[in-house]
Formats: C-alpha cells, sequence, structure tokens
C-alpha cells in the first residue's frame, strides 16, 4: 500500500480510451469496467478526473482503490451496488423529488481526497467561516464595513435575506454560523473554487453519515485497505457548539432541534441529529415563550429552553416578525434571542451570506476582517448588477452560467451554452430588468469521479459540500462532506433536486499521524440516548402546516 | 402665547375587545419619543391592562419598542403610553444639496432605502412626472416643498376614506385619505426624482391657541422627513412646518416600519380597536 513508485504506477489499459463497444465482453478482463472512461470523444475531456491523470495513471491516492475495482468482474460490481440501494432503503433515507420520495443514490464508487489537499480545504473552509461570522456581526451591528465602502450599502438592503429584525440580537458567544456548508468544485486544473456557502440551513450531514455506514457494510474489504478518517462524531461536534452556544450563566443547557415536521423533506436529518445529540426534537407547536423565554411542553410540564437548533427558515420562525400566517414557528422567539435568553442556531439573517452577489465579496471580506489572503478562491463570477460586468454578460450570453442570486437546488439556473436563441432572448430581457437578480459564471467543468453507471464505471461530475461547525473557539471541518454525483451523463447539474446521487467522501489520514479512522475498531458506535422525557404532542396537523412544512428550503 | 417651545403631555390610549376570550398574545409598541435636537423627552412609560412584564429594545430604524406577552385569557387589552415632551421651535428648510449632490454616488448609497419603492410606496408614473414638472426652476429644497404643498391641495383630508393597508396609489386614484396617506404620496414623488425622503410618525397638537392645562382630543400624526444635504421635516397633511406643536416617534420607509402597534393573538373571535390620543399643552 502506497509504495508503489510511478513506474509501477497502475494506468488505464488501453481499451479505456477507445469509445466503448456496445458488443465488448466486460467478463475477465481485469480493468474492463473502466472501457471508454477516457475516450476523447466523451462530454467535457477537458474535466479534471480526480482518478486518472492525461495520460491514464491512475493518481496516487485513488491507486488502491483502483486495483480494487479492475479486479471486481462486472457480477459483483452489479451485486454490490444492489446491496448498497437496499441498504439505504432500509435505513429509510429518502428525499423528495418532484414529490416522490426515493432514496438519494449512493454510488459504490467513493471519493477520496488525500491528507495533504484536506487540509488546505479545511483551513480554507475554516478561514471563509471566519471571514463571514465576521461580516454578519458587522452588518447586524454598526456595519462598519459598509461605511468603509468595502461594499455598497444598497447591495445589501437590497437582499431578500437581509432581515432588519435581526439588528441588536448579539449572541452570547458570538456565533452566528453554528453550521456551514460551504459547496466546492474542482476546476480543470483541479484547484477546489467555492461555489457558495450555505448558512442558512444547510443540509445533507446526514447522507455523509449513512453512506459511510452503508459502505462500511457493504465493503469492509475497502475499509481494510484505507486509512479513511471517521464522519460518526459530527453529531458530538454539533451538539458542543449548540451547547456552548448558551448563555454562560447556564450551567447544563436545553437543546432542542426544531423541524417544521414529518412533511420536510429533510425531516430524516432533523430526527437523526436528535437522536445523536440525545435532544429532544420538537416542532413549533411543542415549543412556546413567555415573557422571552422560550420553554418546551413536556409530560412533566414546561422546561426552559436555551439553545434551539432550528432547522425552519427565517420567514417561518416567528409569527411576530416574520409571516404572521406562519403555524411552524414559536411566536416571540426572536424577542427572546434579542433578550439573551434562547439562541437560535444558525442565527436569523445569515442568508446574506449566501447571496450570490455578495459572496463575490467574501474574498474581500477575508482581507477586511481577517486582514488574511484568502485560502479558497471563488469560482469567477460577473455581476449583472455592475454595467461593465452586465455588457460582458450580455454579450456572452451562450457561453456562460447565468444564475439567480438566490435559491438554490439549482432552480432557475441557465445553462448558456444549450439555451435555445428563444430561451437566452427571453433570459436577456430579465437580466436587464432584474439586475440585482443574476449573476453569470463561465461554465465549470466540475471534476469528475468514476460512477457505476449501468455495469460499467464512467466518469460523473461531482460537487463537495463540506460541514463546518463553529463552537466559538474552533471551527471544526467535519473529515469528509457530502460528494454530490450528477448522473445523467455530460450534465453538471449535481443538485439532489436535480436528480443526482452522493457518494461516500474518504478524506485519508496522513500516514504519520495518530488519528482515528475508520473501521479500525470493530463497531461503528451508534448513539442513542434519548433523554428520558417524551414531548407531548400539540393538536394534529392542518393542511396548511403540511404545505409550510414542505415549503421550508429544505435542499439548501 | 409662545411659539418658540412647548411642554406637550401625550397620552395614547389603545384598546382591543374580543368577543371571546384571546388566550395568547404577543405585542410590539412604537410608542416612546426620543430626544433629539427637535425635542427632549421630560418622561415616557408604557403600561398595559391586564399588566404585563414589557421588555424594551432599539430597532434597526433607531426607534424603541416595547414587546410585551400576555397568556390570560383576556376580552379586554389597553395599550397606554404616556410621555411628556418638550418641543423646539420651527427649523427652516435645510438648502445644502444641489440635485447634481443628490446624483452622486455617495448619496445614493447612503440613503438608499428612503430613495426605494416599498409596499406603501410604490412606482407611480402619474405622481413621478407631476414631481419632475414640479422640479422645473427649483432647487432639491424647494421641489420638496412645492410637493407637499400640492399633495395638501390635491387630496381631501377624509378619515376612514382609506384603510390601514392603503398604498399611496390607493389614496392617489382616490383623491382623498388621512395623514398616512398625504405622507405616502408626498414619499412616492420625492423618491421619483430622487430625494431621499422617510416617514416620520407622532403626534400633532391641534389647537395653536390652547390654555396651558387644556386637553384637546388628537390622533396619531404623520409626516415627512426630507434629505436635502440634511434631515428636515414638513408636515404636507396640513402644508405646515414641523414646530412646536409635532412630536415625533418613530421614522421608518413607510407606515408598516413605524406602526405604532403590531401584535398576534390566539383565540379572541373579531377584535375591534379603539385609539384615543390626549394632547394637554403643559408648558
Amino acid at each position: 500500500m502506497g509504495t508503489m513508485n510511478n513506474s509501477s504506477a497502475p494506468r488505464l489499459p488501453p481499451a479505456g480510451r477507445r469509445a466503448r463497444s456496445a458488443r465488448a465482453r466486460t467478463n475477465g478482463r481485469p480493468g474492463a469496467q473502466f472501457d471508454g472512461y477516457l475516450w476523447p470523444g466523451r462530454p467535457f475531456p477537458t474535466a479534471y478526473d480526480e482518478m486518472f491523470d492525461g495520460d491514464g495513471v491512475v493518481r496516487s491516492p485513488y491507486r488502491a482503490l483502483y486495483e480494487s475495482i479492475a479486479g471486481m468482474d462486472s457480477a459483483d460490481l452489479t451485486a454490490r451496488a444492489a446491496a448498497l440501494d437496499r441498504a439505504m432503503v432500509d435505513q429509510g433515507i429518502t428525499f423528495s423529488l418532484s414529490g416522490q420520495e426515493r432514496p438519494l443514490g449512493l454510488d459504490l464508487v467513493p471519493r477520496v481526497i488525500p491528507a495533504a489537499e484536506w487540509s488546505k480545504l479545511e483551513r480554507g473552509v475554516a478561514q471563509r467561516v471566519r471571514a463571514l461570522e465576521a461580516f454578519l456581526a458587522d452588518i447586524y451591528g454598526d456595519a462598519q464595513i459598509l461605511a468603509d465602502g468595502v461594499l455598497p450599502r444598497r447591495l445589501l438592503t437590497s437582499c431578500k435575506h437581509f432581515h432588519r429584525e435581526a439588528f441588536g440580537v448579539n449572541p452570547p458567544n458570538g456565533v452566528r454560523i453554528h453550521v456551514a456548508g460551504v459547496d466546492l468544485v474542482r476546476d480543470e486544473e483541479g484547484s477546489f473554487r467555492v461555489l457558495e456557502d450555505n448558512l442558512r440551513n444547510p443540509s445533507g450531514v446526514s447522507y455523509v453519515m449513512e453512506n459511510r455506514r452503508t459502505m462500511a457494510r457493504v465493503f469492509p474489504d475497502l475499509f481494510a485497505k484505507h486509512r479513511v478518517r471517521p464522519v460518526g462524531d459530527y453529531s458530538t461536534h454539533l451538539l458542543r457548539s449548540l451547547r456552548a452556544a448558551a448563555a454562560p450563566n447556564v450551567a447544563d443547557p436545553t437543546v432542542v432541534v426544531l423541524t417544521p415536521g414529518i412533511h420536510n423533506s429533510a425531516y430524516f436529518e432533523h430526527s437523526l441529529l436528535a437522536r445523536q445529540m440525545g435532544v429532544e426534537l420538537v416542532e413549533g407547536r411543542d415549543l412556546f415563550c413567555r415573557d422571552n423565554i422560550v420553554y418546551v411542553r413536556t409530560t412533566e410540564g414546561e422546561r426552559a429552553v436555551d439553545v434551539i437548533y432550528r432547522r425552519i427558515d427565517d420567514e417561518f420562525l416567528d409569527p411576530v416578525h416574520f409571516r404572521p400566517d406562519s403555524v411552524l414557528g414559536v411566536a416571540g422567539v426572536l424577542n427572546a434571542a434579542r433578550a439573551g435568553n434562547v439562541v437560535i442556531a444558525n442565527a436569523v439573517g445569515n442568508g446574506i451570506g449566501d447571496d450570490k452577489l455578495i459572496y463575490t465579496y467574501v474574498p474581500e471580506m477575508v482581507r477586511y476582517y481577517l486582514g488574511e489572503k484568502p485560502l479558497l478562491p471563488n469560482v469567477d463570477t460577473y455581476r449583472c448588477w455592475l454595467p461593465d460586468e452586465l455588457d460582458h454578460v450580455l454579450r456572452h450570453l451562450d457561453e456562460l452560467v447565468i444564475k439567480p442570486v438566490e435559491g438554490s437546488g439549482g432552480y432557475g439556473i441557465v445553462f448558456g451554452p444549450t439555451a435555445s436563441q428563444r430561451e437566452l432572448a427571453a433570459l436577456r430581457r430579465r437580466i436587464r430588468t432584474e439586475r440585482r437578480d443574476w449573476i453569470a459564471q463561465p461554465v465549470v467543468q466540475l471534476s469528475t469521479v468514476p460512477s457505476k453507471v449501468e455495469g460499467k464505471v464512467a466518469p460523473r461530475h461531482v460537487d463537495l459540500r463540506p460541514f463546518a461547525v463553529n463552537d466559538g473557539k474552533d471551527i471544526f471541518v467535519l473529515p469528509g462532506g457530502l460528494t454530490r454525483v450528477a448522473l445523467p451523463e455530460g450534465s453538471l447539474m449535481v443538485n439532489s433536486s436535480q436528480g443526482g446521487g452522493s457518494k461516500d467522501t474518504w478524506v485519508l489520514a496522513a500516514r504519520s499521524s495518530s488519528a482515528e479512522r475508520e473501521l479500525a475498531s470493530p463497531a461503528l458506535a451508534e448513539t442513542s440516548t434519548v433523554d428520558g422525557l417524551a414531548v407531548e404532542q400539540g393538536p394534529e396537523l392542518s393542511t396548511e402546516q403540511q404545505q409550510q412544512q414542505q415549503q421550508q428550503q429544505s435542499s439548501q | 402665547m409662545s411659539e418658540e417651545s412647548w411642554q406637550i403631555r401625550v397620552v395614547h390610549s389603545t384598546g382591543y375587545h374580543y368577543a371571546s376570550p384571546a388566550t395568547q398574545s404577543y405585542n410590539e409598541a412604537r410608542l416612546t419619543p426620543r430626544s433629539d435636537r427637535r425635542q427632549s423627552v421630560v418622561a415616557t412609560r408604557i403600561e398595559t391592562t391586564p399588566a404585563t412584564r414589557a421588555y424594551r429594545y432599539t430597532d434597526y430604524w433607531g426607534t424603541v419598542v416595547t414587546s410585551f406577552d400576555l397568556h390570560a385569557p383576556h376580552t379586554e387589552f389597553t395599550v397606554l403610553a404616556t410621555s411628556v415632551v418638550e418641543t423646539n421651535e420651527a427649523t427652516e428648510p435645510i438648502r445644502d444639496a444641489s440635485w447634481r449632490d443628490l446624483r452622486s454616488d455617495a448619496v445614493i448609497d447612503e440613503h438608499t432605502e428612503y430613495l426605494e419603492t416599498t409596499k406603501y410606496t410604490p412606482r407611480d408614473r402619474e405622481l413621478a412626472s407631476v414631481a419632475r414638472e414640479l422640479r422645473k426652476g427649483r432647487d432639491p429644497t424647494g421641489t420638496a416643498l412645492a410637493i407637499s404643498q400640492w399633495v395638501h391641495d390635491q387630496l381631501t383630508y377624509r378619515p376612514g376614506s382609506t384603510g390601514v393597508h392603503s398604498t399611496a396609489t390607493d389614496a392617489w386614484r382616490a383623491r382623498e385619505g388621512v395623514c398616512q396617506d398625504y405622507v405616502h404620496v408626498t414619499l412616492v414623488m420625492l423618491r421619483a426624482i430622487g430625494i431621499p425622503a422617510r416617514y416620520v410618525s407622532g403626534y400633532l397638537h391641534t389647537r395653536p391657541s390652547a390654555a396651558l392645562g387644556e386637553t384637546v382630543q388628537g390622533e396619531s400624526h404623520a409626516w415627512v422627513d426630507v434629505w436635502t444635504g440634511g434631515w428636515w421635516a414638513h408636515d404636507p397633511t396640513n402644508a405646515i412646518g414641523v414646530g412646536p406643536r409635532h412630536v415625533w416617534v418613530a421614522t421608518g420607509r413607510d407606515y408598516a416600519d413605524v406602526a405604532p402597534l403590531k401584535g398576534i393573538f390566539t383565540g379572541g373571535a373579531k377584535s375591534h380597536l379603539d385609539v384615543s390620543v390626549e394632547l394637554t399643552r403643559l408648558a
């Protein structure tokens, strides 16, 4: 393991560079699964492949994995894939696609990130979170960055997620981004770039943990050949961060997870996190606020709540300040947070950091607040808001990807190269009238990782969402993260709402490190220490409630 | 009697009456005046019946907000705000900005929130074109005064003709309204020609000749703040400057930012509201 020098490095067999013939026999010949993998006629042939370099030589972090897969025959591959699917369905992990619940496909080829690369990413993500924390504190305080002209005031005041209601809410330990999901892509050179920041309710960490559990069951042999860093302790870090967020006078803070309810597509995740942390999973109707203190109704009476890990959008959180018709939230909770009696995690108003126009200023923020050089570059972005850049966008509309500044899940994105003239003309008109609402980026040919497609292995485009947890002292970045994969051939849309799958993401431990590794101990510990108090159920749901539960931007 | 400085007591009472008991209610009151160069607050307090534990904070717009919640079933709920305020004599409009200054990027960026349209102050082609007419041959300050006068002349003051949700466009179509509507129409026109302007809520003592200690029935009032190199106030409902009879409470982009009372309640079918404002000149 890992002692091979380059001359003996495995290499893609010649068949891997030819178009795959429909009649090719695949059984028996090692590496036959990879036939046609690097065929020059494939879509986006210049994308960075994470397993093979341009000459077909297997990159070193992937060598053991390549040999294992190349050594499997097609029947074995198919059987293991079926086992994976079964395991996912058994665990009840589904996501909703156009209203239908189905498993988020777990691809059987894991993605591998070597230790050195990860440590760079980890520092870059943490730096970004620190800068964005400083930005949020500033904006919802004296807004020095606007006074200094680093970023125009009107950019902020026109942001739909700038919540003036959150002005003056100062969390006791200063943390507003308890959990961040920073979406990264890898460009043609193989460099990681930030595509967007998710500081509201980033979801998907349950897939990271469940994907790992499933892979460990189906491929124990692969784990024996790699030093994969574990991801199962995420909830420990989350709980530590949430407890640290409580006011210092609270000796033993009560934490709850607030979910929109079972009709929300991320409910599985909400319940998993609550169970693993050993805290109550509650809905808005289980909580109430009196004299700026939040209580949970339990069978033993009411009990004060110190920290709410909420998975409800700002607009639904408090009918006193936001949508008065919300039946999911807790009336008065925002003022309770303002009074310092409860901590809302993530904080209200974080959405300004997710705005794709404000995103373009994050490198400036890193320099302004931290006095550091940004470690992770953004994807180059043209702002239709600025006249010069608008001109460029309108002249090159058919070469760019045009995205709405807000919104997630891939909705509203237009790929210039594949859009029809009509679509482009309509888009051009919209951009001109709604300049604040659009940005454009060059088509980034996202990196590819081998993925199982119909009994073969083919390159498919991926992104990566690492999860960062801030406890106020340290920013922990879960070694792994969610790799989403675009399964249709040539697709660059990895968002699950567009029909993507996911991959187990392996961050390898440095050879010298004493870091824990997955499957090093016989059992994958699963904590399930639900606190003895059962939540007293509120009244039954109305149709309106069910609709609001589904409306939450669960795909963030 | 002196026009220079008044001391005014404001007693603003809001009563909610529910046909069946409300079980829970959460409210926010923006009823507390603050001291600045135009007025100084001698005393101010908010009480509720039934009594509640009030929490006070300052919002984004700088307004003092009092929030309170009630969890006992109730059919009546009264919020009583009492303040004593010393006001100053009327100040002159500020003439420190030219049209060119108002077009500068720095001014636009600084006052962006007071230049944009809002729910109550949407774009209106007709009002904008009148505003452009009134601008001819005038500086920004002169234009603002002309717009205020024009709105005063065009609209008829008629309580009950518009509702709390009426926009500037609604009021303009009806050619009538109350102070809130006069202000919204004025804001639409000022913003349409690039003059930053904001909504001011407060009170007006309606009797210039009032005897000391005499109490008059009044109402909540509203007027505009205009920025032409500095903020100054004008009252389009009465087409007068803002002077010793005006007490201001809150400023914002439109009525929604300064609503005196906002809240939600559960239970309590059909509520009705009665509001009374009593103003007394004390000195």
